[in-house]
């Protein structure tokens, strides 16, 4: 598709990644969206971010896209290559010393009203020790949760936006203020926000419940609404404009060229 | 000392029924696979199993049922597998003993195994499903001598009066393996690229074996020792298995095998042909029901008669789609050694897999 003035939902989702990554600031992304999004933020929309993935690998500007956080194209293409040991006490240290350089993405299969992530399994019909569905667990995203700012990736579905999670693998805002400290978590750390296929939530700051701050040009609050398992302030939503032609050509023949993680359609 | 085996003899001999099995790599990086598939031709089994990030490796040895209790923190072969599919089967069957904890935790109890700690204080896992729920209780890892009595234990900080903090166990070892670029004879090791938590895993364990893609003289190695990475008194066994992390990869030397693990994806989704023949019947009668709840749709209609036509084949034994325990009769079972295997890999792959010096990767994998 050489028409760059169309996009798709996920390359508006990279876009939204990419805008909030701030000035200077060290960006824990996995694979995927995320990575997509930091890449764009590095050559566009950020320059000055650093990305860091929790394999221990630092400051990562692959040429290629990698398939996994421990990938060959990370490690090329790295300032420094630490086991991931010491990417956890980094990531602890910048909280000891009072740093508020880091932001992280983590993904999950639910996510209930204060951004509590279940990225474990789904009960279903049974439970823990023997779940209907079964995913790799934690990886990196329960120690990201605890000491780091976190923005969440989703898919928006109603069954997986929902009051409760089965299992809390990453910690959101627990169950509203307060509630980090009391299960003994920093209490100034936590998510940000959620940037979904059809907007951006963020988190009340007095009842740390998920409300929707935007929607995109091909979404709207109704949709957003209809699309979540529990009641969300709509009120506040304001329309994020799309991505420039310019931005998405970059995407698509810069970032991920090969469409490993973007599919562009055909037409 | 010379410590150089065949991968048989290595395996023989420091790889016993029930050990603590601790295995190096990361997902899909350096996964010491040419060991895992001399454990799975040897029939060595019951093993406690800590992979780091684990994937397609710990993934044969639980779907081959040679593992009594696997320690989880990620298991995929990410951007192939986005969940190992024999390790999500044996969960959601109910066959597989194991315990979640967080990637950051499970690598700090490997670093902490490395410094002989007696236990671990961490500020992690605190209000999350990882410390409420376990896998393993507490009655039935009494019931396991190599297993620590609990999972983990809320305490206070004694330094810090009124913070809390996990107490974490220390693992204990017998046999770690990992796969490395260059050793010595005597068992010094180069490892390029990350380390991961390889030298933990070889400093900790009773028992190391190293595989690598290059033996070179103990004099060659100490050259220069900024490169070393491994003590050769930590090391029992080292092996010569060029593409020893194959289809993983291994930094410097090749990319993963896009080919490879690819097949290992679609192969692991059934079990065995009795396992597809009723996988494929259960999709064909979900298919058939959903164009019956939609008769207009042709689509629908097209995939139903696929899926029956699918099942049919399986059934009659016609065509049965390649499954887990096909890949390993293949790719493992029926190669004698490493040698068999590359020969059967074939060499325009091999080479295609080299990585580019100027770039680090393959761009042909």
């Amino acid at each position: 598709m050489s028409d760059y003035t169309k996009y798709t939902k996920q390359e508006m989702q990279a876009y939204a990644i990419a805008k909030n990554i701030k000035e200077n600031q060290i960006v824990i992304v996995g694979t995927g969206l995320p990575l997509i999004g930091a890449s764009l933020a590095k050559r566009a929309v950020c320059p000055s971010c650093h990305p860091i993935v929790e394999s221990g690998l630092m400051d990562c500007d692959p040429v290629e896209v990698p398939r996994s956080v421990g990938d060959n194209r990370f490690m090329a293409h790295c300032a420094v290559q630490w086991p991931n040991i010491r990417f956890v006490g980094f990531e602890a240290n910048e909280w000891l010393h009072d740093e508020d350089r880091l932001v992280a993405f983590i993904g999950g299969a639910q996510i209930d009203p204060y951004g509590n992530v279940n990225s474990t399994c789904i009960f279903g019909k049974g439970d823990y020790l023997q779940p209907t569905t079964r995913f790799t667990g934690s990886g990196g995203a329960n120690g990201i949760a605890t000491y780091c700012n976190t923005i969440i990736m989703m898919q928006h579905q109603k069954r997986r936006f929902i009051d409760h999670v089965d299992y809390i693998t990453s910690c959101g805002w627990m169950d509203g203020p307060g509630g980090r400290e009391r299960a003994g978590l920093p209490g100034n750390r936590g998510p940000q926000m959620v940037v979904t296929d059809l907007g951006i939530m963020k988190f009340d700051e007095e009842t740390k419940r998920m409300y929707l701050a935007y929607y995109y040009p091909f979404s709207s609050p109704e949709m957003v609404q209809e699309n979540t398992g529990f009641e969300v302030d709509v009120s506040r939503a304001q329309l994020m404009e799309g991505p420039s032609p310019e931005i998405i050509k970059l995407i698509r023949e810069e970032i991920d060229p090969g469409q490993a993680f973007i599919k562009v359609p055909k037409e | 000392m010379n410590k150089v085996y065949t991968l048989h003899d290595a395996v023989a001999k420091f790889v016993e029924d029930g050990d603590v099995l601790a295995i190096g790599g990361f997902t899909t990086n350096r996964k010491p696979y040419a060991t895992v598939s001399e454990i799975l031709r040897q029939g060595k089994k019951d093993f406690i199993v800590y992979a780091g990030p684990g994937g397609g490796e710990v993934d044969m040895l639980i779907g081959e049922g040679r593992v009594a209790a696997y320690i989880n923190c990620y298991t995929a072969n990410s951007g192939y597998t986005n969940v190992s599919r024999r390790f999500r089967a044996a969960i959601e069957q109910g066959k597989l003993t194991y315990e979640d904890y967080s990637q950051d935790v499970l690598m700090l109890m490997l670093h902490a195994a490395s410094l002989g700690l007696p236990f671990l204080p961490v500020r992690l896992m605190q209000g999350s499903g990882l410390m409420k729920y376990w896998g393993i209780s507490e009655e039935k890892r009494k019931t396991m001598p190599k297993l620590e009595n609990l999972k983990c234990a809320e305490i206070e900080n004694p330094m810090v009066p009124g913070q809390k903090v996990v107490a974490v166990p220390v693992p204990k070892f017998d046999t770690a393996i990992i796969h490395v670029q260059q050793a010595s004879p005597d068992g010094t090791c180069i490892i390029c690229g990350d380390e991961f938590h390889d030298i933990d895993i070889a400093v900790a364990a009773r028992k190391t074996i190293v595989t690598c893609e290059e033996i070179v003289s103990n004099e060659f190695i100490r050259r220069d020792p900024t490169k070393t990475r491994i003590f050769g008194e930590c090391v029992q066994a080292v092996v010569k298995a060029p593409y020893g992390a194959w289809p993983s990869q291994c930094y410097d030397y090749y990319d993963d095998d896009d080919a490879g693990l690819k097949e290992y994806d679609k192969a692991s989704k059934y079990q065995d042909a009795e396992d597809a023949k009723a996988q494929l019947a259960k999709a064909a009668a979900k298919a058939e029901k959903a164009a019956a709840a939609k008769p207009e749709d042709a689509k629908l209609a097209d995939a139903a008669a696929k899926a029956k036509k699918a099942a049919e084949d399986a059934a009659a034994g016609v065509k049965i789609p390649e499954t887990f325990k096909d890949y390993l009769e293949k790719w493992v079972y029926s190669c004698e050694d490493q040698a068999a295997l590359l020969d059967k890999i074939g060499g325009s792959r091999l080479m295609r897999l080299k990585n580019e010096p100027h770039l680090g990767y393959s761009t042909t994998h």
